[in-house]
Formats: structure tokens, C-alpha cells, sequence
């Protein structure tokens, strides 16, 4: 691997809070996203199920389609008929779906028929004039009505909705719980939510004739593998297909699975001979697509007297909706950090996937690993109080120690490098920690209830994408990796492109810092084209915006990609300067001599050569300036349930917070916010900040505000921001951020996860201080979010939210 | 169909309309500025805020007849002579854009804030954007972009 040292030239960029002045379009309203291309589109829309399992009868479209302006109406049975079903990753029960309703509806907002007109408008009346016959089945909500015996089946062919069901095993779990003096235990249910980027879906598909093949722009969050779907569900080649991610409006890996709308609207855009343009509106995204799955956890800590933990056991059942493509792998991630930053030598994993009437579930931020530090940090706490410590000490006698990484938890999760111990004390340190407890001593007296919550968390990056096969056999997809292709063009500047998209990390800005250091010169001599384009991109199975990867393996094809030119431009530039190849060195955008500072060949005069006086080159060194490479995490095991690792790099990062609970309203509120953070490097400050504190906004919400509520008829009520409630300005702390920086050895520039770990670490953090706060009446917080009825109805009568 | 004329950033523009067209579609479709966004179907988001007779009005909410005969402004509307605008500046400044979908809508809101309140505190910045929702940044970034947007503006004023 190449080391740090190798990698740079100079260091006036990397590290440092470089204005984002490569996206300056934003600001002027000049980003181009999916809806602003104009390219003379007609518009989709898609009937929806208003039942929440029924079966599909009689499809009468004939009104529509006599409406003016009104192009096509396919129904689901015949868009299924044109396609073949979607693939399934985790489950091991058979299951099959296609991208819209056929034969049966399983969820309210089920697509059933696909309308294309001439405007937006039109689109809507004719949604209105599809009449469709339903015959109502019974319904299956929650997860305990799922897995009764005889309970209506979302999927006949599966005999049962539990479509993942599997144990997983490490360490001597039994020896743990005979040997513990306290088992501590809890089940946890934690709500349904989604981090709703701000823009919706959103696709234009159209249909080449002459070729017979597909263009598609799409805001997309994983390119990779949905060219590998959209080709598969509709039986082409991948050289009928074309796809493009322009601007996208956020992801948060709710556009991880947009596809199965591609694949429609490539259906219609056949038909209709024109590209077709599908806008998700709002109510649709709430509705339909797509959410975190809900799910019930039973977490058990086996614990010496000392506060040290001997074994951990959990039941997962998640309520995976119903999409049979994503179902089991938040079960699977939740597994892998299971431990989360401590030192626990046996586990137990009892996973299962449970498919329910409810809309269909994606890798919301954080996937699985909010839901498991949440749980295994509010029963860290809880265990505290039992035995007599204080919540800071029982996290320091557990914590992997710095001196013992690279450490292997049970299952085979390398953590390459932390320090957990010292990002508490900084936590502790900034929080104020003792005088937060004096001050609560003293302010219960005068009728007021403040708590201190901390939560210590792991944040892995970089999945390891055979997970999900671990319950299954061969993975479709191993290790992880991405392509760059670095090129140097006529007038000496660097032009990037990566496999890869961005959904507003500023890429873009991180990868010309880094470039700018290798080749001694500036930022803006780096221009990198954010957008994915399958023609020319160098994209893998892997490539796309999650798991918090580009600081590993987007950053790492970059700068192998980036050395080749440099290597090739030393070449030239030494031929050039009549210099021996050793004895050159980089300096202001130029090769210079090493013992004549006078004597260089500026990028641009090597460029001319490289392009246009090729004669002048030495000798066997190719023409042109363009390089490609692709780079993997070598760290990646083969998945198997013995010893495998999940994901490949491992931040981590302590969460303090102090929160009132006005005991009148059930109203919590913040009055300081600390976020202890170990990412290793920072390439840009500036982004890494507000990567942190986003993140952790999006927890906020989970813990305090956000919920998709369900009645018993599968009917879900929270379709609009007005009841769907996000975070808003007001009402939020200002965050303290403290940094660590523990560098990773096995990403090329030493930098970790950053992105998610604010989502994952703060649900406990707040839930842990509402408990605290509320310890005089006795409440316990067991489920979120906590909304201020929940904290009234517990201290008045059931002493749980 | 209805026969509107408006002025937007400056440009008179005049369009045959259906009464039902919404202004933030009017603005996007018919005017082709798509600096301006559409996040919600329910005025909460604030993606669509545009200047109307020099007030801020989410475009969403409004439709293009009743538009009729006003001087509106997008955010395209913003930078001049090629020179950003100190509110543009300064969200650059402080990295308050992340995926850059809020930012036009939000930008108009602190701008709005900034006419009538030149040397706004904290709490003051939050309540005037609490009717735009950005999923990104977590809003301090955004709101330390408004303080030093007043700054700049203030420094402009007394230069």
C-alpha cells in the first residue's frame, strides 16, 4: 500500500477548510438535477393502491386513455408481463415481486398503473379516471401479528412472513450468562423513519429506436448495481443501457433502490416513443418509498459485578415492509456492530426478517447501526444504574483499549485503529460532566428536570457486500472497491471522474485538495464532473454514494490514478529537461530540475507533448495523459458466518447530551450538545463538521420528532411534513464538535467514516439523558421516538415511553 | 387560459397559463428558472421561496394568475454583474450548502431576514428560516452563513 508520506508532493490543501467553490452553481441556482434537464419530456405518474393487501382485479384504463393529452396507461400485470421479477439479497425464503403490483397489492401506495400525458397536470386527472377493482385480504402490520401461526401471507410462496431467520453464534455465549452476577435485559421498539432528502425521486427515461436500447437520468444513489437490476428486471444487455446521475438533492440511501421505477418508466418510454419524466412528489416518497424498517429488539448483557461484559445476546425482528429486495440487511449490519466499541469475547444474533403490509424499506443512514447502538447504549446505561456506577465508568472498564487494535470482535469485524477511552474523556471534559450532575441536584429541587445522556458508538464505513449472503451461500458482489480515471488535458489542468456520485459531500472539492498536493499545484487547476455517466465513467458493481466509502476506496482510485499521470508526467518532464528520470522533481504546476530549480517543464509544455508533439516523447511512453485505475480495500474477507467482516473501516465517536424535560408538557428540550469525534484525517474540516452535525440532526429527529404511524388497516397516516415532522432550526442546540484523530493504517490517507456517525450515536445519547432526567418519577425510555405525549402519559401512569 | 405578464430578476416575461398552474411551476416550466425547487406538496419545506413585490412568498402555495402584473425575484435573480451576492458569498464562506437543494429557497429567506433586521442574533436567524427545511447540514452552518452574510452586507453598507 502506498504510504502517506508517497502520496504527497506538498501539504497546502489536504486538512484544510477549502471553500466548496467548485459548487458555486448551487448558489446560483444553476445545479442541474434530475427535473431541471429539458429535453421536451412527457410526464409519468403512477396509480396507487389505496388498500393495504388486496387482490388486483379488473383495470379499466380506457378513460384515461381518452383523455387529451393523455399518451399511455400500462398497468401493472402488463409492465410484470414485460419484465421479470426484482431480486432478492438477504432472504433465504422464496418470494417473488415484481416493480409494480401484479396478481395482488401489499402495501397502501403500491404502484398499480402507470399514466404518461403531455404535462404534470394532465397526468394528475388522468390518475383519477383509472379505475381499478380491489378485493380486500387481511392485513399484517406489525411484526407480532406477522409471525402468528395462520397469519395472512404477504407472499403465498414463502409459507410464512419470517423470510430471514437465522442464528448466529460467537464466543462461549452460555459460559457468559452462567458466569454473569447481573443480566440486564430490555426489548426496545424503535419507530419507522426516513431521512427524506429534500429532493424527491426522480427519472427521466428515454428509448433510443434506432438501437433499441435505453437512456436513463436518474437521481440515484448507486449506479453500480442498479444498471445491474434495470438490465436484469428488463432482460437486456448492459449495452442497451445508458445511464446518467446528474445532481442529486440528497441521499442519505433513500435513492439506493429508486429502480424499480426505471424499470417502468423504461417500459412506457418504449411505448411512447419519447422521453418520459417521472417527478416523486412528496406524499408519494412518505407514502411509498422509501423507509427505515420498524423493528422490535430484545437485548440481553451478561455482566460481572464489576460492570464488565461477559456476552450480549439480541433478538431482531425487523418489520421489513414489503420489498423483497432489501428485506434482512439491517438484521445482518446489526449483527456486525453489535459490540459496539467494547471488548465482548461472545455474542448471539437472532435475526429475522419479517415482510408486513407496510411500504417497502431501504439502507436509510446508518442502516441497522442506529437501531443497535441505540439499544446496546441505553442498556449500558440502564446496567450503570443497576450496579451502582456512573454511565461514564461502566463505558471506560469496557472499552476496546487503543493498545489492543487492530482488534477482531466475535464475528470477525477488524477495528483497525481508536482511541474510545480518550474520545469519552474529551466528551466528558467539554459536556462539563460533574457540574451537569451538581446542577440537575440542584435545579430538581425548583421543579426543574434536566439529564445528561452519553453514548459511545462505532461508525463503521466501506461494507464488505458479500453481508448479505452471509445466511445464503455464493455473494452476487464481494469486497468493496471504486474507479477514478485522472486525466491531465491540453492545458496542464486535471479532469477527474469518478465511478461513483455525490449527494452534496462536496467530492468534488475533497478530491482536488488531495490532487492538488500530489501534483504541487492548486485546487482550481482540479476540475472533477460529479456526475455518473455509464458511457464514460469508470464505474463497478460497487460504485455509488454509501456506506461512508469515498474516503476509502473513491479516494484511493483517485490518487492510484493520479500517480500514474504524475508518474508519466516525472517521465516526460525528465526527457524534456535532458534530466534523469530520478533526479526531477515537482513544483508550481511544473517538473523542475532537482539540482536546477531554473530549469522546468511546466504541466502545459509537458501536456503539448504528451497530446500534439508526440515525436518528442521518450521513447515507448504512450501518447496522451489519461489514466484509469480502480482501488479495493484489501482488508475484505470472503463472507462466511465464521469469521467475516462487515464493513472495513471503523470511526467512532462519544455523544453527550443535556437535555430538560418540562414534566407540564413532556416538551424536551436541549441545553448543550457535545459530539466527541474520531474520523482519522480530515481532508476538508469544513465538510467533515457539517457531515457530523447533519447527521446527527437526522437522530434528533428519530429520537424526538419522526414517525411513520400505521392504523390497523395498514393505512399509514403521516404523508406530509405536517405530520411527518422533521428537525427545524429552531428547537435545535448548538453542537460542540472535538475532534480526534486517529489515522486509519488501512485507507491510503488514513481517513474513516464521516457522515453517518451522527445518526447512529445520538439516539442514545438523547433517550439515555430523557431517562436521567426523569429517574425522580421512575420512567424508563424503551421506545422512540419520544414525543412529548408518550412523556406525559409515562409519568403520569405507565412509567415507560 | 389566462394571460399573465411579470417581471422576474428584472425581465418581463408574459405567458398564456391555466388558471390551475402553480407559480413554482410557472417559474420552472414556463420561465425556465429551475433555480428554484420544489421539496413538499404542503408549503412546509420552503424550496420554492421567491421574492413577490419584494417579499417572500413560497411559490408553491401561490398560483401563476394570481402572480399577475408582480415583480418577482428567483435566485438566479441574486448575483450581479457576475459578482455573487454577499448571502451567496457567505453560505460559500461557511459551508452552508451541502446537496445545494434548499439553498436557493433558503438564501431568500435569509435575505428577507437581513432587510429588515440587519444585525440579527442567533434565535432571530433560526425563527426566520423555520419555515425552510434543509436535510443536509443540520442548519448551523446555514446559520452562522446569515451572520456572516449580515457582516458582509454590513460592511458593504458603511464602504
Amino acid at each position: 500500500m502506498l504510504n502517506f508520506d508517497e502520496i504527497f508532493v506538498t501539504r497546502n490543501w489536504f486538512g484544510k477548510p477549502v471553500r466548496r467553490d467548485a459548487d458555486t452553481r448551487f448558489v446560483k441556482g444553476e445545479g442541474s438535477y434530475v427535473d431541471d434537464l429539458n429535453m421536451d419530456c412527457v410526464y409519468a405518474g403512477f396509480v396507487r393502491s389505496p388498500h393495504a393487501h388486496a387482490r388486483l382485479g379488473k383495470i379499466d384504463t380506457s378513460k384515461a386513455e381518452a383523455l387529451k393529452g393523455v399518451l399511455a396507461v400500462m398497468t401493472g400485470p402488463e409492465v410484470a408481463a414485460l419484465t421479470k421479477p426484482v431480486g432478492a439479497r438477504a432472504i433465504t425464503r422464496p418470494a417473488r415481486q415484481h416493480v409494480m403490483a401484479t396478481g395482488k397489492v401489499r402495501y397502501v401506495g403500491e404502484p398499480v398503473a402507470v399514466v404518461v400525458a403531455e404535462d404534470r397536470y394532465t397526468v394528475e386527472d388522468a390518475l383519477d379516471l383509472v379505475e381499478v377493482e380491489y378485493e380486500p385480504l387481511p392485513v399484517v402490520v406489525e411484526v407480532e401479528e406477522a409471525m402468528k401461526a395462520g397469519a395472512p401471507l404477504v407472499f403465498e410462496e414463502a409459507e410464512t412472513n419470517v423470510l430471514l431467520h437465522d442464528t448466529l453464534t460467537h464466543g462461549d455465549i452460555d459460559g457468559a450468562f452462567r458466569q454473569a452476577d447481573l443480566v440486564v435485559k430490555e426489548q426496545f421498539r424503535i419507530q419507522r423513519f426516513s431521512s427524506t432528502p429534500l429532493e424527491n425521486w426522480a427519472i427521466i427515461a428515454k428509448h433510443e429506436k434506432g438501437t433499441d436500447s435505453f437512456v436513463v437520468w436518474a437521481n440515484c444513489q448507486q449506479p453500480g448495481r442498479s444498471i445491474v437490476n434495470v438490465c436484469g428486471c428488463l432482460g437486456i444487455p448492459a449495452n442497451k443501457l445508458r445511464f446518467i446521475v446528474p445532481d442529486s438533492g440528497g441521499g442519505f440511501g433513500i435513492k439506493l433502490a429508486l429502480w424499480p421505477y426505471i424499470v417502468s418508466q423504461c417500459v412506457v418510454a418504449r411505448k411512447v416513443d419519447k422521453p418520459v419524466k417521472w417527478i416523486q412528489t412528496r406524499r408519494e416518497h412518505l407514502l411509498a418509498g422509501t423507509h427505515t424498517p420498524d423493528c422490535v429488539v430484545d437485548l440481553e448483557l451478561a455482566l460481572k459485578r464489576d460492570g464488565k461484559v461477559l456476552g450480549l445476546k439480541i433478538r431482531d425482528r425487523q418489520n421489513d415492509g414489503s420489498f423483497v429486495h432489501t428485506a434482512g440487511i439491517y438484521n445482518l449490519i446489526k449483527f456486525a456492530t453489535m459490540v459496539g466499541c467494547y471488548d465482548i469475547k461472545a455474542t448471539q444474533a437472532e435475526l429475522m426478517s419479517i415482510v408486513s403490509n407496510k411500504a417497502p424499506t431501504v439502507q436509510n443512514r446508518g442502516v441497522g447501526k442506529p437501531a443497535m447502538i441505540f439499544t446496546l447504549e441505553r442498556l449500558m446505561h440502564r446496567a450503570a444504574v443497576q450496579l451502582g456506577l456512573d454511565p461514564a465508568e461502566i463505558r471506560f472498564r469496557n472499552f476496546v483499549q487503543p493498545e489492543q487494535m487492530p482488534h477482531t470482535t466475535p464475528s470477525g469485524e477488524i477495528y483497525e485503529s481508536g482511541n474510545y477511552p480518550e474520545t469519552l474523556r474529551k466528551a466528558l471534559a467539554q459536556i462539563g460532566y460533574d457540574g451537569v450532575k451538581k446542577e440537575q441536584e440542584s435545579l430538581r429541587k425548583q421543579g426543574k428536570y434536566i439529564g445528561v445522556g452519553l453514548s459511545a458508538s462505532i461508525e463503521p464505513g466501506t461494507s464488505n457486500l458479500g453481508y448479505y449472503y452471509t445466511s445464503r451461500g455464493t455473494p452476487e458482489y464481494m469486497g468493496n472497491a471504486e474507479g477514478a480515471i485522472v486525466s491531465m488535458d491540453y492545458d496542464g489542468n486535471v479532469n477527474v471522474l469518478l465511478g461513483s456520485v455525490d449527494e452534496g459531500q462536496g467530492h468534488a472539492t475533497s478530491v482536488a485538495q488531495v490532487v492538488a498536493d500530489m501534483l504541487a499545484f492548486t485546487p482550481e487547476r482540479v476540475t472533477m464532473n460529479t456526475h455518473m455517466d455509464s458511457l464514460v465513467s469508470p464505474f463497478l458493481g460497487h460504485s455509488g454514494c454509501y456506506a461512508n466509502r469515498f474516503n476509502d476506496v473513491d479516494m484511493g482510485a483517485v490518487i492510484m490514478a493520479t500517480k500514474k499521470v504524475r508518474d508519466k508526467v516525472l517521465k516526460i518532464g525528465a526527457h524534456m529537461l535532458g534530466v534523469p528520470e530520478g533526479e526531477v522533481r515537482l513544483k508550481d504546476g511544473a517538473v523542475c530540475s532537482a539540482a536546477e530549480a531554473k530549469k522546468s517543464a511546466p504541466f502545459k509544455d509537458i501536456a503539448t507533448v504528451a497530446y500534439k508533439q508526440i515525436l518528442l516523447l521518450p521513447k515507448g511512453v504512450e501518447p496522451g495523459l489519461k489514466e484509469v485505475a480502480y482501488y479495493k480495500n484489501e482488508i475484505a474477507k470472503m463472507p462466511g458466518k465464521e469469521d467475516f467482516n462487515v464493513q472495513m473501516t471503523h470511526s467512532n465517536s462519544v455523544h453527550a447530551a443535556v437535555v430538560e424535560v418540562d414534566v407540564e408538557s413532556g416538551m424536551v428540550s436541549f441545553r448543550k450538545y457535545v459530539i466527541a469525534h474520531d474520523c482519522g484525517r480530515h481532508i476538508n474540516p469544513g465538510i467533515v463538521d457539517g457531515m457530523a452535525i447533519g447527521s446527527t440532526v437526522h437522530g434528533v429527529g428519530t429520537v424526538l420528532l419522526e414517525e411513520f404511524i400505521y392504523d390497523e388497516n395498514g393505512q399509514i397516516l403521516t404523508t406530509s411534513f405536517v405530520d411527518y415532522m422533521k428537525p427545524l432550526a429552531v428547537g435545535l442546540p448548538r453542537f460542540e464538535l472535538t475532534h480526534l484523530e486517529s489515522p486509519c493504517p488501512t485507507s491510503l490517507l488514513g481517513t474513516k467514516a464521516v457522515g453517518e456517525g451522527g445518526a447512529i450515536g445520538s439516539l442514545a445519547a438523547i433517550a439515555n439523558a430523557v431517562e436521567d432526567a426523569l429517574a425522580p418519577f421512575g420512567v424508563k425510555v424503551t421506545s422512540l421516538p419520544i414525543t412529548p405525549e408518550k412523556v406525559m402519559r409515562a409519568i403520569r401512569e405507565t412509567k415507560v415511553i | 387560459m389566462h394571460k399573465i405578464k411579470v417581471k422576474i430578476n428584472g425581465t418581463d416575461y408574459e405567458n398564456e397559463v391555466e388558471p390551475r398552474l402553480l407559480l413554482v411551476h410557472y417559474l420552472r416550466d414556463k420561465a425556465h428558472l429551475t433555480g428554484t425547487h420544489v421539496g413538499c406538496d404542503t408549503g412546509n419545506c420552503g424550496a420554492c421561496t421567491v421574492f413577490l413585490n419584494g417579499k417572500p412568498v413560497k411559490s408553491c402555495n401561490m398560483l401563476a394568475v394570481q402572480a399577475d402584473g408582480a415583480d418577482l425575484m428567483t435566485v438566479e435573480g441574486l448575483a450581479r454583474g457576475g459578482a455573487l451576492h454577499p448571502v451567496q458569498e457567505a453560505f460559500l464562506d461557511k459551508f452552508a450548502v451541502q446537496c445545494g437543494y434548499c439553498t436557493p429557497g433558503m438564501m431568500l429567506s435569509a435575505l428577507a431576514l437581513l432587510k429588515s433586521n440587519p444585525k440579527p442574533s442567533e434565535a432571530e436567524i433560526r425563527e426566520a428560516i423555520e419555515g425552510n427545511i434543509c436535510m443536509c447540514t443540520g442548519y448551523q452552518q446555514i446559520v452562522d452563513a446569515i451572520a456572516h452574510a449580515a457582516d458582509l452586507m454590513g460592511q458593504s453598507r458603511s464602504a
